[in-house]
């Protein structure tokens, strides 16, 4: 009967479970096939068709610049602290801890906040239009 | 002596038999026999921790297809469509995400959510492309076939229509619902919109006159509505019912009733089975032509709130309130995606590779 059938019935082999989602980051790969044919580079050169190789390395070495004060700020922030101007007219003081990998959250303590201070907070960065703190 | 069987041919038939047409043992090709059937083995894909309301696939890319989920946690990912494999999550939303779609070649994606925003997303780097501020919860996006507009439904009853070339522009706003939309989606080569209310109506709108064209009025609040352009069929669900009907006409073609009330159908591209999912938990299978119920799944710990069959219609996803989605083979027992075909273990293949087997599903 039908039952009995079902019952008897092997179970589909699957060859290894779905990958879930990595704990660390939010994804999308930038060495995957896909995403190196079609993501657009935001270095304007690159873009042309007639790329100037000086142009282009030029235009590298200034990201690689930015992007290097951009981390050593990041990490000379440390314990200090530091004013953030938010969107809605937001502006708060804290003691800067750290930011996660992709830069979407800062890690604070001593959030001071017009209705109190928050001992522990993490401050969502896009709400971030940008922050001062002395070096 | 005993010799070693060298090759075997089989087949799958369409009762999900495997069935050994013949095999060959020194040198000598023999007949086969028939073997036992082969179970249904879902593949779930976790990661989303709030019931996941809303799926869509894209269509076939150089890449493969993608698989997009809404989820009450306000964070819809992306899938690689045949393996369920995650690709990325789209950050940024700050309320539930109640619906989400691809463009054909998932270059792009659109959400809905309950932080009154719909977003637009670079589906290849995960970025945030465009925020489009609304007036309430937003609960239904769909981009035209060229990816230009972008059609917005929610709880302030109005559709609107923005033009992705040029946001900053004010979007066309069709009124004419009495309460919140919860699906609107183009149709008729994006030359009419549908939309499906909480008033119990689906309202067919003409794109450049911004006109109603043609109203269904039903008994009850409709829970799902696809369209499928290739044929110009519309599947709608309400209560215990899976209704089919011409897009264009909005004439019945045919409705069929499920064992409990259903949440979401899917039609197969190829128009020969259908699929359902409702508050029991499980999956329906259903023959389109016969509307004899073929095969019924369980496997979901809650409400299953939608199903889509892929773009190849070789499986079917399903989102449920239980957190999960669930990839289902359509012919169970091919070899697809993650899935094998395994011939019964007293062959011994030459070339066996380590599989991993299912074990039983736990009946709670």
């Amino acid at each position: 009967n039908g039952v009995e059938r079902l019952n008897m019935a092997t179970p589909v082999s699957v060859l290894r479970l779905p990958k879930g989602p990595d704990p660390n980051s939010r994804g999308f790969d930038p060495k995957s096939p896909r995403f190196i044919a079609l993501c657009r580079t935001s270095i304007s050169t690159s873009a042309a068709s007639e790329v100037d190789s000086a142009e282009l390395q030029r235009e590298q070495h200034a990201r690689s610049v930015l992007r290097e004060t951009f981390l050593r700020c990041l990490l000379s922030m440390t314990n200090k602290k530091v004013q953030f101007h938010m969107y809605e007219k937001v502006k708060v003081e804290a003691t800067f801890g750290a930011s996660d990998i992709d830069v979407l959250n800062f890690q604070v303590s001593d959030l001071h906040t017009p209705i109190g201070v928050q001992k522990e907070a993490l401050i969502r960065s896009q709400d971030v239009i940008s922050f001062t703190f002395d070096v | 002596m005993r010799s070693a069987v060298t090759s075997v041919f089989y087949s799958l038939n369409a009762n999900s038999e495997l069935i050994i047409m013949a095999f060959m043992i020194a040198n000598r090709v023999l007949p086969g026999w028939r073997t036992m059937a082969m179970r249904q083995t879902p593949l779930t894909c976790s990661g989303h921790t709030r019931p996941v309301v809303d799926l869509a696939f894209s269509g076939i890319t150089p890449y493969g297809y993608f698989l997009i989920s809404a989820c009450k946690d306000g964070k819809p990912m992306l899938r690689q469509g045949d393996t369920g494999d995650w690709i990325g999550t789209f950050l940024g939303h700050k309320g539930a995400v109640w619906g989400a779609t691809l463009n054909t070649d998932a270059t792009k994606a659109a959400t809905a959510a309950a932080d009154f925003t719909a977003k637009v997303w670079d589906a290849v780097s995960g970025d945030e492309v465009l925020t489009l501020a609304h007036k309430h919860i937003v609960k239904t996006v769909s981009f035209t076939q060229d990816s230009n507009c972008l059609l917005t439904g929610g709880n302030d009853k109005l559709l609107r229509i923005y033009d992705l070339s040029n946001p900053e522009a004010a979007p066309q706003e069709i009124a004419g619902h009495s309460s919140a939309i919860k699906k609107a989606l183009w149709c008729n080569d994006d030359k009419q919109i549908l939309s499906a209310a909480e008033d119990k109506t689906i309202r067919l709108w003409d794109r450049s006159s911004m006109e109603e064209v043609k109203t269904l009025t039903f008994d009850t609040s409709v829970s799902s509505m696809e369209y499928m352009a290739d044929g110009e069929i519309l599947v709608i669900t309400y209560g215990k019912t899976i209704a089919f009907y011409n897009a264009l006409s909005l004439d019945l073609i045919k409705t069929v009733e499920a064992p409990a009330p259903i949440n979401s159908a899917s039609l197969h591209p190829e128009k020969d089975f259908f699929v359902a999912g409702g508050d029991d938990f499980k999956l329906y299978k259903f023959d389109y032509s016969t509307k004899e119920e073929l095969e019924s799944y369980k496997g979901h710990f809650g409400p299953v709130h939608c199903v889509r069959f892929s773009p190849d219609g070789e499986l079917y996803a399903s989102g449920s309130e239980d957190g999960t989605l669930r990839l289902w083979q359509t012919a169970v027992g091919k070899t697809y995606g993650l899935w094998k075909c395994v011939l019964p273990e007293d062959l011994g293949a030459e070339n066996s590779e380590q599989l991993y087997t299912s074990t039983p599903e736990i009946k709670a």
